[in-house]
C-alpha cells in the first residue's frame, strides 16, 4: 500500500519552490518555524500536539501516542506581498515528508526530509543613470537565490514513565543553493554565480510529559532541546563575472570573457544552530486544546557569511506563539465531528548578526484537519497570514497556505487478542 | 480516491508568479566603476603600402599615385575538374596554348592602352607574397621578358551584360615552367604592367573582390587516346589565388604627419600610448568597454570606414613621423579589433588588452592603428592628436565589480 503513495507524495516533492524574500538572501536564510500542516495552522513550532490528540508529527516525543502508521506530505503556497509598491509574487514547494511508525503503543520510529531554511529570493534594484564624459550610462541589479539546507531525520520515541516520554532525533544536513547576481549595464547583463554545497548535522532532544490531569482538564508540557552536531561546512564555487552576451543565463562559449575563472573554497563552520523550546498545552475533555510555546534559537557559527548575496546573517530568533486546538474524532458518526479546527499566533524576532538589525515577523493561522478512512488518514490544510519589516527598511505581508496528507496504515500496533 | 486528491493538490497550488522584488541599492554587491586614462603619446608612421588584400588590380598612374605593375599567382590544379598541372607532364597530352585574362572594372572601353605580361622560369617557389610584398621589397628584374602583349576586348556573348578582358594569349611552352612535379608549391606567378606609361589609370578586378571574375589561366590541350586516335581540344580554368598591385606613393603631406593618419595605399599608420599606470583591475571583474577614443578631423562624409588596431609589441618611437621599409611594430594578433568610425569618433574596445594589462599579465607598449582591408585603399582618414584641446584621444573603461 505504501509503495503505491510513496511515488505520488515524491512526485509532490519536485514541484515548485518556497516563497521568495528578500531576507532569505541574508546568510543562509530564514530558518523554518513552521514545517507540517498541522503545525502551520496552529502557527505551532511543533513541540505541542496538532495532529492528533497528544501527538505532533514534528516532536518524536508524542510519536507513541499514534494510532497507526503514517506516511505524510505537506506542501505549502506562500504570496508575498510587498507593502511599499503594493506588489507580490507567489511560490511553492514542499515543507516536509515524513514516514512515522508507532511501535506497541510505546515506542515510536520516524524518517524525515524537510527543507530547513528558505533560501529563495528573487529581487531587483531601481535603475540608476549618469553621464561617463558624456556618454549616458544606465544600470540596475538582479538578484536570486534559490536552495538551501535540507535535513533528513531519524527520530525515536521512548517512554520514560507512564506519563512522560522522551524523543531523540538526529538531522542531517545537506543540499546546495545557488545564488545569481546580475549587473545589467546599458541591457547587457552581467553575471556571477555563487553554487555552494552543505553538509552537517543537528540532534534533537525532545520532551513530553503530563502534568497535571482530572476529569476536566489534563496539563501538558514539552521541551527540545536542539544542539549542533557537526557544525554545517560546506564548499563555494565563486565564479568570475562574465558578460551573458546572449543573455541564455549561463556561461557558454559565446560569452566574454572566453574563459571564467572559479574559486573552490572550502569552509567550515559555517552554520551551526542551537535551540530551546518550551511549550505548554491544557487539554480539555471536550477535545478542545490551548497552548503555548516559546523557542530561543541561535546560530552559533564562527566563520562568516559564505557569500551570500547580502553581506549579512541570521544569527538568532525568538518565537512566542499560543492557539487553540479542537480535534476531531475519527469515530464520529457525522463528518463534521471528524473535522479538527486549529487557530494560532504568533512573534518572532530575527536579529542579524552584524548590523544588530532585527526583523520582526508577526502572524495569525488558521487551520482544518479531516479525517478520513479506518486507518486514520488525515487532509489538513492551512492559512496564516503575517507580515514582516526590518526597522527602517523593507516590509512584506506573508499569505500561505498549505496543505497536508497523511495515509495511515497499521505496522507493529498491539492487535486485538482472539476471542 | 488518493491520487485524486494528490493530482489536484499539485495543480491547485504549484501555481508560481516570479516577480523581481524591488528594493534599496544599499548593501548589495555587484558595482560599476569608470576609468579615464589619458593617451600621452601618439604618432603617425609610414611603410611600403601593402595592397595584397584590394578589390582590383591598379595600372598607370593617378593623383601621385605610380600603379607600377601587378602580380598574379594561379592555383595547382584547375576549378572543377581539380586537374593539377603537373597532368601535361604526360607524354599523350599536347598542350595546344593558354590564356590569362583579366575582366576590367567597367563594361566599355574609353582608351586602350597596351599591357605586356611575364612570368618567372626562374622564381623558384615563391614569387612573391600578397600580404608583405610592396615596391620596396621586391625586384621586378628576376622577371622573364615579355611573353605577350594584350588589350582590352569586349565579350558580348552575354547581350544583357557586356563584359570587357584583357586576354593574353600563350605560348604553350610556358607550361613546362608551371609543370613541374617536383616542386608542389612551383611558382605559377605572372607580371602583368602597362607598355607605355600614361597618365592614367586601369583597374582590373581581383580574386580579392570574390564575384568570381578574378584573374584566370585557361590551359587549352588534346589528349591521344593511341598514336592514332586523339580526343577534341578541351580546356581547364585556373584561378589566381594571390594578385597584388604593386604602387609607389605620392610624398606624404603635412597632414599626413601632423595628425593621426591612416592609410592603405600611403602606408599611413598610427601608434598612441595610453597611459594605463599600475592600474589593476579587481579580481573577479571583468570589462565592459575599455574604448580607445579618437575623433575624427572634420571633413567630407566618408563611407563606411573600419580602423584595425592591436596592441603593440615592443616600445615605439614616438617622437615624430618616420618612414620605414618595415614596419618596425608587431602587432599582438590576439587583441584583434575593427571597428567602424561613427559619426567622426571611432571607439575601438581594447577590453581584452586592457583586462591583460590591467592583471598585469601584459605589458602596455600602446596600440597601433591601421586600415581595415575593406576600406577603399586610397582614402586617408585624419584623427586629431595630443594637441587638440577637446577632441583629444583618451581610452574610457567601465568595469563591473563583485
Amino acid at each position: 500500500m505504501f509503495c503505491r503513495k510513496i511515488p505520488i507524495i515524491s512526485f509532490l516533492f519536485v514541484v515548485g519552490l518556497s516563497g521568495q524574500s528578500i531576507f532569505n538572501a541574508y546568510g543562509l536564510g530564514l530558518s523554518k518555524s513552521f514545517q507540517h500542516t498541522s503545525s502551520a495552522g496552529a502557527s505551532s513550532i511543533g513541540l505541542v500536539p496538532t495532529f492528533h490528540p497528544g501527538v505532533s508529527l514534528d516532536n518524536p516525543a508524542t510519536w507513541s501516542g499514534l494510532k497507526f502508521t503514517y506516511i505524510s506530505g505537506s506542501y505549502s503556497n506562500r504570496e508575498m506581498g510587498i507593502d511599499a509598491n503594493n506588489s507580490s509574487n507567489t511560490g511553492g514547494g514542499i515543507e516536509k515528508i515524513q514516514f512515522v511508525i508507532p511501535i506497541r503503543d510505546k515506542y515510536g520510529f520516524g524518517l524525515s526530509i524537510k527543507p530547513v531554511n528558505d533560501h529563495y529570493s528573487y529581487f531587483k534594484t531601481d535603475s540608476i543613470s549618469f553621464d561617463f564624459q558624456g556618454k549616458t550610462i544606465q544600470s540596475n541589479k538582479v538578484f536570486r537565490s534559490g536552495g538551501g539546507l535540507m535535513a533528513g531525520t531519524v527520530g525515536l520515541s521512548l517512554p520514560l514513565n507512564e506519563k512522560m516520554a522522551f524523543g531523540l532525533s538526529l538531522d542531517r544536513l545537506f543540499g546546495s543553493s545557488r545564488d545569481e547576481q546580475s549587473l545589467i549595464l546599458n541591457d547587457m547583463h552581467y553575471r556571477l554565480f555563487n553554487i555552494r554545497t552543505y553538509s552537517g548535522s543537528t540532534i534533537n532532544f525532545n520532551f513530553a510529559g503530563q502534568f497535571f490531569s482530572n476529569n476536566k482538564i489534563m496539563i501538558l508540557g514539552f521541551a527540545k532541546v536542539s544542539m549542533t552536531g557537526s557544525p554545517v561546512s560546506g564548499t563555494l564555487y565563486q565564479f568570475d563575472v562574465f558578460e551573458d552576451r546572449n543573455q541564455n543565463f549561463s556561461y557558454d562559449q559565446d560569452d566574454y570573457p572566453a574563459t571564467a575563472e572559479v574559486d573552490t573554497i572550502n569552509i567550515s563552520n559555517i552554520y551551526a544552530p542551537n535551540s530551546f523550546s518550551l511549550g505548554f498545552n491544557v487539554s480539555f475533555k471536550n477535545n478542545m486544546n490551548i497552548f503555548t510555546e516559546f523557542q530561543l534559537w541561535n546560530d552559533e557559527a564562527t566563520n562568516a557569511n559564505y557569500a551570500s548575496i547580502i553581506k549579512e546573517q541570521i544569527g538568532s530568533k525568538t518565537h512566542l506563539g499560543a492557539g487553540m486546538v479542537r480535534f476531531g474524532n475519527l469515530d464520529a458518526r457525522s463528518w463534521q465531528d471528524r473535522i479538527t479546527l486549529r487557530l494560532g499566533s504568533y512573534k518572532e524576532t530575527y536579529g542579524l548578526r552584524y548590523s544588530g538589525k532585527t526583523i520582526n515577523e508577526n502572524g495569525i493561522s488558521l487551520g482544518f484537519g479531516f479525517k478520513f478512512a479506518a486507518t486514520g488518514n488525515q487532509l489538513d490544510i492551512s492559512y496564516r497570514k503575517g507580515s514582516r519589516s526590518m526597522e527602517g527598511g523593507h516590509k512584506e505581508i506573508i499569505k500561505d497556505f498549505t496543505i497536508g496528507l497523511s495515509l495511515g496504515d497499521v505496522w507493529f500496533l498491539r492487535r486485538r487478542a482472539k476471542q | 480516491m488518493t491520487i485524486g486528491l494528490c493530482m489536484t493538490g499539485m495543480v491547485a497550488f504549484s501555481a508560481c508568479e516570479e516577480a523581481a522584488i524591488p528594493m534599496d541599492d544599499i548593501g548589495t554587491p555587484m558595482r560599476l566603476d569608470t576609468i579615464s586614462f589619458p593617451v600621452i603619446k601618439a604618432v603617425s608612421y609610414q611603410v611600403p603600402p601593402q595592397m595584397g588584400k584590394t578589390n582590383y588590380l591598379y595600372f598607370g598612374k593617378k593623383d601621385g599615385y605610380d600603379f607600377k605593375y601587378s602580380l598574379i599567382k594561379f592555383d595547382s590544379t584547375s576549378m572543377t575538374a581539380k586537374t593539377p598541372l603537373s597532368y601535361y607532364n604526360d607524354s599523350l597530352v599536347v598542350v595546344d596554348s593558354l590564356q590569362l585574362s583579366l575582366r576590367f572594372e567597367l563594361d566599355s572601353i574609353e582608351n586602350n592602352p597596351e599591357f605586356q605580361l611575364r612570368y618567372f622560369p626562374d622564381g623558384g617557389d615563391s614569387v612573391f607574397n600578397e600580404m608583405t610584398t610592396n615596391h620596396m621589397n621586391f625586384d621586378n628584374l628576376i622577371a622573364s621578358s615579355i611573353i605577350s602583349t594584350a588589350q582590352m576586348t569586349s565579350d558580348t556573348t552575354d547581350t544583357n551584360s557586356t563584359k570587357v578582358y584583357l586576354n593574353f594569349s600563350l605560348d604553350s611552352s610556358i607550361v613546362n615552367a608551371l609543370k613541374d612535379t617536383n616542386v608542389t608549391d612551383f611558382n605559377r606567378s605572372f607580371l602583368v604592367e602597362l607598355k607605355d606609361d600614361g597618365t592614367e589609370s586601369f583597374n582590373f578586378r581581383s580574386i580579392d573582390l570574390g564575384d568570381g571574375y578574378g584573374p584566370q589561366l585557361t590551359v587549352f590541350f588534346r589528349q591521344f587516346l593511341s598514336d592514332t586516335v586523339v580526343l577534341d581540344t578541351v580546356a581547364r580554368l585556373y584561378n589566381a589565388i594571390e594578385d597584388l598591385s604593386i604602387i609607389v606613393p605620392p610624398v606624404v603631406s603635412y597632414e599626413d604627419t601632423s595628425l593621426l593618419s591612416v592609410s592603405m595605399s600611403k602606408g599611413l599608420k598610427s601608434i598612441v600610448m595610453v597611459d594605463m599606470g599600475g592600474w589593476i583591475l579587481p579580481p573577479k571583474s571583468v570589462i565592459s568597454s575599455a574604448n580607445l577614443i579618437l575623433n575624427r578631423v572634420e571633413g567630407d562624409s566618408i563611407s563606411p570606414y573600419s580602423i584595425v588596431s592591436h596592441p603593440i609589441k615592443s616600445e615605439g618611437d614616438f617622437i615624430k613621423f618616420s618612414s620605414f621599409i618595415d614596419d618596425p611594430y608587431e602587432e599582438d594578433y590576439g587583441f584583434y579589433t575593427s571597428t567602424k568610425i561613427i559619426n567622426d569618433e571611432l571607439r575601438i574596445n581594447h577590453r581584452r588588452a586592457a583586462t591583460q594589462i590591467g592583471r598585469a599579465n601584459y605589458t602596455n607598449y600602446g596600440f597601433k592603428l591601421q586600415t581595415s582591408f575593406s576600406n577603399d585603399p586610397f582614402t586617408t582618414v585624419f584623427f586629431h592628436g595630443l594637441n587638440k584641446s577637446d577632441l583629444y584621444p583618451v581610452m574610457r573603461v567601465i568595469y563591473v565589480l563583485p
